[in-house]
């Protein structure tokens, strides 16, 4: 880099902060600037429930897998002991012992469905901080508008509309560990509302 | 008597209403409906019959907070439980819910079991069970 574009970037800084410093935007950009570790911390979040997500239904999936292919060879096995000889293999309790087999498969099978299902709730979760950042961003899009409206030329600026009000809430708790003034699991609300008399 | 009992899931994002419903039908509720915010909650909750309302808070148009105060105000609806389910985890939302008459409150993620005994609760503190 030559000294005089070193010197022009600088020039351009100055200009920028004096400019922000000047119409009062300078605190709303730090503000907005503080907010991008959080968004940062919203999408490492994000990584990781999708990753746990993934990683739960691909070992269920396993389970259940193994389950059925149990079933799958214990039927081939009955089957060619009641054609053999239908007689021992009811007398010698094999079809009885087979009943039972799938009859605890199937519920082992049910259990890792309803897992697999449960892992789902991942899109619910993280599409509510997909929202808050995109929320962001679209607060740092509009901020720089305001920034470009308030630097037009007079006859070229037009006002804004005001955004609607929406009540503030704060989706998942993303960093719950050390925070007091979120719960960090179930057993907690039901402390809370233990010590509230509910 | 209990399975008979007429369920709504409110959540804006289908995935959750579905997984809660399944959750219900697993647990022998199998009379269950959805709405995807608070605004079709209160239609449906006003135009037919509901023992019981499942809802999240984090929902655009109106959110379980103003669902949950506009069935406390109805005289007709008022009786019906409301069991928060939701990812809100201050302190000061748990509090608010029960304050403003919440039968239960679940944040997410959550297990089966959990969705079982709080609904299983509710309902045999208020003789439905």
């Amino acid at each position: 880099m030559t000294p005089d574009v070193h010197q022009s970037i600088g020039k351009l800084t100055r200009q920028l902060h004096d400019a922000l410093n000047g119409l009062g935007l300078a605190e709303k950009v730090k503000d907005l600037t503080g907010e991008i570790p959080d968004a940062k911390s919203r999408l490492s979040y994000i990584a990781r429930l999708t990753g746990e997500a993934a990683e739960k239904v691909l070992n269920r999936v396993d389970q259940a897998k193994a389950q059925h292919d149990y079933i799958a060879t214990e039927t081939r096995r009955i089957g060619s002991l009641i054609v053999k000889d239908p007689v021992a293999a009811v007398a010698k309790g094999h079809v009885m012992n087979f009943l039972t087999d799938v009859e605890q498969s199937t519920q082992l099978i049910d259990q890792h469905l309803t897992e697999i299902m449960m892992a789902q709730d991942f899109h619910d979760l993280t599409g509510q901080v997909i929202a808050k950042v995109i929320n962001l961003v679209a607060d740092i899009e509009e901020q720089l508008v305001q920034l470009l409206i308030q630097t037009a030329p007079v006859d070229a600026v037009v006002k804004a509309p005001v955004p609607e009000y929406q009540p503030v809430l704060s989706g998942p708790a993303i960093n719950p560990e050390g925070n007091p003034d979120v719960v960090t699991g179930q057993s907690e609300v039901d402390d809370l509302l233990a010590s509230l008399g509910f | 008597m209990a399975n008979e009992l007429r369920f709504l899931v409110v959540d804006d994002f289908s995935t959750m209403r579905r997984i809660v419903r399944n959750l219900l039908k697993e647990s022998g509720y199998t009379e269950a409906d959805e709405a995807e915010d608070g605004v079709v909650a209160l239609h449906k909750l006003r135009s037919s019959n509901f023992d019981f309302v499942v809802s999240d808070i984090n929902m655009p148009n109106m959110n379980g907070f103003q669902l949950l105060t506009e069935i406390k105000k109805d005289e007709k609806l008022k009786h019906i439980p409301v069991l928060m389910v939701t990812a809100e985890a201050r302190k000061e939302d748990i509090v608010m819910a029960a304050q403003q008459g919440a039968a239960g409150y679940i944040v997410k993620p959550f297990t089966k079991a959990t969705l079982e005994d709080k609904v299983s609760l509710i309902l045999t503190k208020l003789g439905l069970k």
